[in-house]
């Protein structure tokens, strides 16, 4: 009996601790609904903790900011009640076998009806259990759909279509660009950009002169940046990276004399990238992430609601965190509102429904087509106009919008081979 | 831990799937794998050499079986053992240069032999597929006489008992190898390898066959892994998740074969535990991590013999219990007694 | 020809604070026979000092590199008194401590600096210089203050190990704990320097590379693994062996990742170590570990 008691008291130790933590914690608590009211729980399932978190405790946070802003307007309207709703997260640290754990408790436990996830090497597993159980689940990453995945949606990120947008504006106002020279994260989100900028850069007559990969675990820039720079090329395309690396790679550019073009596929905090560099060293860079206090932000075919407004609200509240996937998250939470409410249900397949009904759908940057089929094998992804954004005066300026089906119609067979290339 | 401990435990293992709620049963496979994991790295260290390249061993026989059976187009059953075999072959292969270093040099050196190969499945897209791994891993199935194949991948339930099953062959392979002859070799190695050697021991044969037997099951382990999760990926097996290994085992304890099971049942439940912390979780681990080894330095195992100290203590208030500092040192414990 | 210099530029700047990392690593090692895992989070919390007073409140550079170093160093000192110190007996006790600083010490950067971005840290002099007039060669002027701080640090630090009392204590007892105890030295009180002194090490090493690398609760983990090599290399307890490691390491990883790809650079790197230690089991410049 002793050895019990005593196993039994630290057993309660640990657990008051971890009793303390919890209220210690709160602040980083969900959202609880008060009362009687009926409550919708949505989950997210990405890494909160360890080196990929940046590109989702972010978002989990925004998403807690968007929960409350529809919870104090009143909540979600499906018929005669009144939703209000809850952020349920899953600390999955960007493991596939955590990933199916946490999808499993998300579903089975706590009921929720939409996953949002980042998307990646986590996702297989966890995306095969949602098919089955028929839950609706979203992805920044729209290589994570397959003919099998069939509730998985990409409605805000088409990664790395996009890209193909800069570079055929690049080629067609600044003709004289005739080589560049490509590096890239060796990673999910690196691979297909490469393959998507090669076949972009082939289809604009432009000579790809360097093309290689660094390790996500490099810490020092500068060797990348001498052995693209050895080539002489006119344009410096630095694919799509982590933002950090971005920030990085323009700083060594910047102190190894580079003065030609750069394309980008984010520039998330330019701003400081200027304060490092220079106002004229970034001047004219063209990446694909709009500031939302952007003009052409209100243009009548943007689905956001007040964009300026929110930008300037993040900002305030969150000073400094403002890039590529903290909108992205919140706005998809806000299209499933729409699309709930529209289906007067939240239950997933009626969501489901909602979202992909007409094949056609609200994307932030204009309605969009449901499309895909020839690149995935399911048209699961929201495909449309994307913004082409251009450092003007130090600070992001849309040029233009321009539409992917159309430069996918005109070339995407060079996209299918260099996508089989690069494997 | 005698038999009747490990008895014991399977009857707790074979309850436990009807104890938990159903969509829990992943946690508990995910942990029986880990089981086969930290035991079988335990016997590597029986010898005094702790190695930081076995979670990449379990990834050679993960990637190795979804290969054999993706590319190749073997069985499951076929696959599975080839790259737990293959991937004892490649842990011989190793044993070669990683066996002329010892302790710290030897840890290291483990480490970047793992590492160079744990690069390789992120560097070399054909045939490992990058950092985005191998998908769409083909399940294990059975002919069944009414039912046809049955994909016991399909139906957590059946994958954890088949699971269980080979942690049991698992545990008795190395309970039985470590009270024979070779494991109080492997034990007479630890306290006094220069001794050893000069009665004759070949430290090196004895050494390296410990490293591929534990580096056959850590790719057993890696093929139940694959099989069920149909995905592997370089992430799975990094230096991260190697220091989990670690932490099962010597926060179990490294002085049975009860303490590697008792550490990866007791982390993971307070694992899970601590889920709802979120982002603040891995704090709270790491606080539960020091305070078990500052109080229990020998291990979770220590714990019923600990709890006795104190209970004796407490009922007769004469002396104080006795502290760990005055048992005797690692190096210089007496082989284990048969049960 | 230009991009040769400029590589060479690259890993003589680099080379620096490897070798701070390196030399804290191997003192600790030496002294206490701890496997310090949580030495890459002393990194970490010296850069987010430097993040804290020089970018959040506009302290002088230098002065926040000094604070780093005074504050990292003090938390070892705690680490040592609280945690190690009680598993002198149990090297994997220590281990097993080091690993759970690890975790505390990346949720507390985590939460109280925030996840997401890199933290931004203006360099103190930015921009660059032509190298002895090669056009195609530059030198930025911040990394030039860090490799400069680095070495002023690492002769400072040696000269302490060689010239003082103190330092010919730490260093005896770092060939050999046991000679060490039985001259009448006092563990302990060693123990408490060494760690001190290798935290703090660490500490500028992530001081004086805030401006330059991607500050986040994370950056310990590339930083760990490369000192442990280096110091594996040069061999335990030699500290001209983990400065001349730190040195060809990184040159040679600079060079591999130039040319070819940096996974290649990291896997030839690997693998070069193991070759190393294959002819040489104790390292280029070590005696062996006493068992």
């Amino acid at each position: 009996m002793g050895k019990k008691g005593l196993t039994r008291r630290q057993f309660t130790g640990t657990a008051a601790a971890a009793a303390g933590a919890v209220a210690a914690s709160s602040f980083g608590a969900p959202y609880v609904a008060q009362g009687a009211e009926k409550v919708v729980k949505l989950g997210f399932l990405g890494p909160l903790t360890g080196e990929v978190a940046g590109w989702a405790l972010p978002g989990r946070n925004a998403c807690l900011i968007w929960a409350d802003q529809v919870n104090a307007g009143g909540g979600i309207k499906i018929g005669d009640d009144n939703y209000m709703v809850e952020i349920v997260s899953y600390d999955n640290e960007y493991l596939a076998d955590k990933s199916l754990i946490g999808a499993k408790k998300l579903v089975l436990e706590d009921d929720v009806k939409l996953v949002l996830m980042l998307g990646g090497t986590d996702a297989p597993a966890a995306v095969q259990f949602f098919t089955k159980q028929k839950m609706l689940s979203t992805t920044l990453l729209p290589s994570d759909l397959t003919p099998d995945t069939l509730y998985h949606l990409a409605p805000a990120e088409v990664h790395p279509l996009y890209n193909v947008t800069g570079v055929e504006w690049l080629a067609e106002n600044r003709p004289e660009l005739k080589t560049a020279a490509i590096c890239a994260q060796d990673d999910e989100l690196g691979w297909p950009s490469v393959a998507t900028y090669l076949a972009a850069f082939e289809a604009a007559g432009i000579d790809v002169v360097y093309n290689k990969y660094f390790d996500i675990a490099t810490t020092d820039f500068a060797p990348v940046v001498t052995a693209m720079l050895a080539e002489n090329p006119d344009i410096v395309c630095l694919d799509t990276a982590y933002p950090d690396f971005v920030n990085l790679l323009c700083e060594q550019l910047f102190l190894q004399d580079y003065k030609g073009q750069i394309i980008s596929c984010t520039l998330d905090f330019y701003g400081r990238i200027i304060e490092k560099t220079s106002t004229e060293f970034l001047e004219g860079l063209i990446f694909q992430f709009p500031d939302f206090d952007d003009p052409a932000m209100n243009e009548p075919h943007i689905n956001f609601e007040n964009p300026n407004e929110f930008f300037v609200n993040y900002n305030e509240r969150f000073p400094d965190a403002w890039s590529a996937v903290t909108w992205e998250y919140p706005a998809i939470a806000e299209m499933w509102r729409l699309a709930a409410e529209k289906a007067g249900s939240v239950e997933p397949m009626a969501v489901f429904a909602s979202l992909k009904e007409g094949g056609r759908g609200p994307h932030v940057f204009g309605d969009a087509d449901w499309w895909g089929e020839e690149l995935w094998g399911i048209d699961n992804a929201l495909v449309g106009n994307w913004p082409v954004v251009q450092i003007q005066n130090g600070k992001a300026t849309i040029v233009e919008y321009r539409n992917i089906i159309d430069w996918w119609n005109k070339h995407g067979e060079l996209l299918k081979k260099h996508t089989a290339e690069q494997g | 831990m005698t038999g009747g401990g490990l008895t014991a435990l399977l009857a707790v293992f074979c309850a436990l799937p009807f104890l938990v709620a159903l969509y829990r049963l992943d946690i508990l496979i995910f942990m029986l794998i880990n089981v086969i994991l930290a035991v079988s790295y335990r016997f590597l260290t029986l010898a005094g050499e702790f190695s930081l390249g076995h979670v990449v061993m379990m990834g050679v026989g993960a990637y190795g079986s979804a290969l054999a059976t993706k590319e190749a187009g073997l069985s499951v059953w076929l696959a599975a053992p080839l790259a737990a075999a293959f991937t004892g072959l490649l842990a011989l292969l190793l044993a070669f240069p990683l066996f002329r270093m010892k302790g710290f040099y030897f840890l290291i050196g483990s480490f970047a032999a793992g590492e160079a190969i744990r690069l390789s499945w992120n560097r070399f897209r054909d045939p490992f597929g990058g950092p985005g791994g191998i998908v769409f891993i083909p399940s294990p199935e059975i002919p069944l006489p009414v039912l046809g194949m049955v994909d016991i991948a399909a139906d957590p339930i059946a994958y954890y008992f088949f699971t269980l099953a080979i942690v049991v062959i698992t545990i008795v392979v190395f309970y039985r190898l470590e009270r024979s002859r070779f494991g109080l070799t492997l034990h007479a190695i630890h306290w006094q390898d220069v001794l050893a050697e000069s009665v004759g021991v070949h430290i090196w044969w004895y050494k390296t066959f410990a490293l591929v037997l534990a580096s056959a099951f850590a790719g057993l382990a890696g093929g139940l892994l694959g099989h069920y999760l149909g995905t592997v990926n370089p992430t799975q097996f990094n230096l991260h998740i190697m220091l989990f290994v670690l932490v099962w085992v010597i926060v179990g304890g490294t002085r049975t074969i009860a303490g590697p099971i008792i550490g990866v049942v007791v982390l993971t439940v307070v694992d899970q535990g601590l889920r709802s912390l979120d982002e603040w979780r891995p704090l709270f681990y790491g606080a539960i991590l020091i305070l078990t080894v500052m109080f229990l330095p020998h291990g979770l195992e220590s714990l019923p013999r600990r709890a006795r100290e104190w209970w004796e203590w407490a009922r007769h208030r004469r002396q104080p219990p006795v502290s760990d500092d005055e048992e005797p040192p690692e190096s210089d414990r007496p082989p284990p007694q048969d049960a | 020809m230009d991009t040769v210099v400029q590589t060479l530029v690259n890993a003589l700047m680099q080379s620096s604070f490897v070798a701070l990392m390196a030399v804290g690593l191997v003192l600790i090692f030496g002294v206490m026979r701890v496997i310090n895992f949580a030495h890459g989070e002393f990194y970490m919390a010296g850069a987010y000092v430097v993040f804290w007073l020089y970018a959040q409140h506009e302290l002088p550079f230098f002065a926040a590199v000094v604070a780093a170093m005074i504050i990292v160093g003090i938390i070892g000192l705690i680490i040592e008194q609280l945690l190690f110190k009680p598993m002198r007996e149990n090297p994997l006790g220590g281990l097993i401590m080091s690993i759970g600083v690890l975790f505390i010490l990346q949720v507390l950067a985590a939460v109280i600096f925030g996840v997401g971005l890199m933290k931004h840290i203006p360099p103190l002099y930015p921009g660059a210089t032509p190298l002895f007039g090669m056009d195609g060669v530059s030198v930025p002027w911040q990394r030039l203050v860090a490799f400069g701080i680095a070495v002023v640090l690492l002769i400072g630090f040696w000269l302490f190990l060689k010239r003082t009392r103190l330092g010919w204590a730490l260093r005896a007892c770092a060939q050999d704990r046991e000679a060490a105890a039985l001259q009448g030295m006092s563990i302990n009180k060693l123990a408490l320097l060494a760690m001190g002194l290798g935290a703090g090490m660490a500490g500028a090493a992530g001081a004086i590379m805030a401006p330059l690398v991607r500050v986040y609760p994370y950056i310990g983990g590339p930083v760990i693994v490369t000192a442990f090599i280096v110091i594996i290399v040069g061999g335990i307890g030699s500290l001209e062996g983990a400065v001349l490691a730190a040195v060809l390491y990184t040159f040679f990883h600079t060079f591999v990742a130039t040319y070819l790809d940096g996974t290649i650079a990291s896997i030839l790197g690997l693998l070069l170590m193991l070759l190393v230690l294959t002819v040489r089991p104790a390292g280029l410049l070590g005696k062996g570990e006493k068992v």
